[in-house]
């Protein structure tokens, strides 16, 4: 709320506050960046484990998606900030508050969370390959890996793009939560830079507005890939 | 850990009631329960403006419905909380405003599940029941909406369980439900973080894995039910 | 980053200027917030309850206790309505005043100028310094040591611009309560915790044998006269508070508060109240 009730947006756009508001934005892009490239080949693991005929893997996996997707992230964040680090031995313990815990933590808990969801989208695309494929694919010998690297996984790659988006939002999104262990990325600037400024309006809309920028990039090229390369039915 | 549950079980489950505002795992579930009663309705009808050909409808409840899926939760929350009251006029206490803050999130992505539903009923129906001289509205009312809500059933179960972790955001503007107190405890108690953190843990997972259980449960009765369904003559 | 109003279009900006128009008059003066306490018969009471001793949820009895929690008690009282006590968010202190959703805000606030301009303030209930917690085998024994270090505090009050003043370069990292930032001190993840000196001693005291690892650096890093905090323009009500604490001082009750909370016999041992409640002038 401002002094006169007149709003200047000068105030957040110039100046430290910029800087911090910049600072910010430039982690919660390298929290998702990061994060994304740790969870894709996760998830196509995990995905592959509950698909896979060994009763144990499934089983694996299965309990790893429905422990991380039933729990908040804000939870996992908690967890694995105040909680996790006291179980390591002293060096490990050392070594994390040294390299900038917080943002170690809030990706760890991002990855492990957005990997859950995508193993599921990734699971569901594959099967949404018809067997018939698999069948002929080991008919012809290849063993149950190669036939989906080769065969299955790309077919899957077209109905899985647009799923595997939608999450890639969610995270982008989700990097927000990060703000209540300390890192500090956009949120939690934009709250740093309100306490100082008084001017919550302000800060908050600029910070919204660079959250939806990025959104409506992200969805923009969810579109762009659904009409470029639509999936095709058999 | 029998300790832990002896001292503060009580605060965790329901927070300061009767000394004070309900809170813990019972404020949770009511927000949940009460967000998602509210924000059907409010889906329901951003749904029907979204698929309405009158202009002035479908390009506010578009723009709306992009705006709010690309904020993230936190930012939503902020916003009803810091600016929605004087928007409306009239003070709002944290329940409410964290109820405002769910609904309109909730909202729209319950719209976009109902207008999914609802496209997902063959247009063949739309046409039988207006060539049959039932009028716009009625067709809605009594024949599209009672088959979209069939396959919409698990979609909103599984929204609810969403709405549910959601309520741990809530934390952050200070309203004292489960996570809020959980976080008290660790810091009253200091040296069991994994304990403390870990039954917050255990305690969203057995409420939302139950739920998502009931929404699997569902899709099969839905599915089961379709089977049954009278086939046409001819 | 570019100005909002320039690139979105015309609907936004009417959007814009009706939150602006909505506001404004939501915050047009009140006839009279005092006639409107009474009125209501209640005195709605806005605190931290995180901030042991000045207000706190004592868990076995799960009620809200402390030394402002009493100050507001007797205000109330002086009023002659019952009160009402709020848990509010450190960073979300002035615009729960502000929006009207507290009546008065007792929850470690600060008196500063800066402040000033945009609520008003009651007499100065609290004389505090701000004072860094660092852990004994840092080595740290002075506050220029803390130059490249990191430290953490709570988001949303004014340590974290305090230690900016005083300490250069100085990696300050926030957390949404004081007793969370403590934590992150005890895990190793800082070298410091800024936080205001009774916090700090109570927060000492509380960490019992363990507390040989840690040590108070005398220097202060601000001084911080704390005050109930008001909403601008309501000269009667800032008048009927101040009088309520007025009597207070000179009843003794205010002393009697000062010991019950923080005096010999309690964890924080201060021998003597530094302060008097007797102005709300300040020098910064």
């Amino acid at each position: 709320m401002s002094i006169t009730g007149q709003f200047d947006f000068s105030v957040v756009t110039t100046g430290a506050y910029r800087s911090w508001l910049v600072s910010g934005l430039g982690l919660s892009l390298q929290l998702t960046a990061i994060s994304l490239a740790l969870s894709l080949p996760a998830a196509a693991t995990v995905a592959l484990m509950r698909l896979s005929g060994i009763r144990a893997l499934r089983g694996l996996g299965t309990v790893y998606v429905e422990a991380v997707r039933n729990v908040p992230l804000l939870v996992h964040m908690m967890f694995w900030y105040f909680a996790m680090p006291e179980l390591l031995p002293q060096s490990a313990r050392n070594w994390l508050y040294e390299h900038d815990a917080e943002s170690v933590c809030a990706v760890i808990a991002l990855t492990l969370y957005t990997c859950a969801y995508m193993a599921e989208d990734i699971r569901s695309g594959v099967r949404a390959v018809p067997v018939t494929q698999l069948e002929a694919a080991r008919a012809l010998g290849f063993g149950f890996l190669s036939s989906m690297r080769r065969v299955i996984l790309p077919q899957a790659l077209r109905i899985v793009v647009p799923p595997l988006v939608s999450q890639t939002l969610n995270l982008w999104k989700n990097t927000s939560i990060a703000t209540v262990i300390g890192t500090a990325e956009l949120m939690y600037q934009a709250q740093r830079v309100e306490t100082d400024s008084f001017r919550g309006v302000e800060t908050f809309g600029v910070a919204t507005l660079a959250y939806l920028s990025v959104s409506l990039m992200i969805t923009a090229f969810a579109t762009w890939f659904h009409h470029r390369f639509p999936a095709r039915s058999p | 850990m029998t300790e832990l549950i002896r001292n503060y079980g009580v605060y965790f489950l329901i927070g300061q009631f009767p000394h004070g505002p309900l809170g813990g795992l019972a404020l949770t579930m009511l927000l949940g329960v009460a967000a998602v009663l509210l924000a059907l309705p409010l889906g329901v009808l951003l749904a029907l403006a979204r698929i309405s050909r009158r202009r002035l409808l479908h390009w506010p409840a578009t723009a709306v419905v992009y705006v709010v899926r690309g904020t993230p939760a936190l930012m939503v929350i902020f916003w009803a909380y810091f600016f929605l009251p004087a928007l409306i006029g009239h003070k709002m206490g944290q329940v409410t405003t964290m109820l405002a803050a769910l609904v309109i999130f909730n909202g729209t992505y319950f719209a976009e599940v109902v207008r999914a539903g609802i496209q997902g009923v063959g247009r063949g129906q739309m046409e039988a029941a207006r060539a049959l001289g039932l009028s716009h509205a009625k067709t809605l009312r009594w024949i599209v909406f009672p088959q979209a809500l069939r396959n919409m059933l698990p979609s909103l179960v599984n929204q609810f369980v969403a709405t549910l972790k959601e309520t741990s955001l809530a934390s952050i503007i200070g309203l004292q439900e489960v996570s809020f107190i959980a976080s008290q405890v660790n810091s009253q108690v200091v040296v069991h973080p994994v304990a403390i953190y870990g039954a917050l843990a255990l305690t969203f997972f057995a409420l939302c894995f139950g739920l998502s259980r009931l929404a699997h449960v569902l899709e099969k009765r839905v599915a089961v039910q379709r089977l049954e369904l009278p086939q046409a003559d001819g | 980053m570019v100005y909002v109003a320039r690139f979105t279009p015309v609907s936004w900006q009417a959007a814009g200027f009706c939150l602006v128009a909505a506001l404004a008059m939501a915050t047009a003066v009140r006839a009279d917030q005092l006639a409107d306490i009474r009125l209501k018969g209640e005195l709605v009471c806005g605190v931290l309850a995180t901030d042991e001793p000045m207000s706190f949820v004592d868990p076995q009895t799960r009620t809200i206790i402390g030394y402002e929690v009493d100050l507001c008690q007797a205000v109330a009282r002086k009023l002659g309505v019952a009160l009402s006590v709020k848990q509010i968010a450190v960073a979300a202190r002035i615009p729960e005043l502000q929006q009207g959703r507290v009546d008065i805000l007792a929850a470690s606030l600060t008196h500063t100028r800066e402040r000033e301009s945009v609520i008003a303030f009651s007499l100065t209930t609290f004389v505090t310094g701000q004072k860094v917690m660092v852990r004994r085998d840092s080595g740290i024994t002075s506050l220029a040591q803390l130059a490249g270090k990191r430290v953490v505090t709570v988001r949303g009050g004014t340590q974290e611009a305090n230690l900016h003043k005083v300490v250069s370069p100085v990696d300050v990292v926030t957390f949404e309560t004081a007793p969370q930032a403590l934590i992150a001190l005890q895990q190793h993840k800082a070298a410091g915790f800024i936080n205001d000196e009774m916090s700090l001693r109570n927060a000492y005291a509380k960490l019992g044998p363990a507390n040989q690892d840690y040590l108070i650096l005398p220097q202060n890093v601000s001084v911080e006269p704390l005050a109930l905090g008001l909403r601008k323009n309501e000269p009667t009500l800032k008048a009927a508070v101040d009088a309520a604490l007025r009597e207070l001082e000179a009843s003794g009750e205010a002393e009697k508060l000062f010991v019950k909370w923080l005096g010999p016999n309690t964890r924080l041992r201060y021998q003597t109240r530094p302060f008097r409640i007797d102005s709300d002038r300040v020098a910064n």
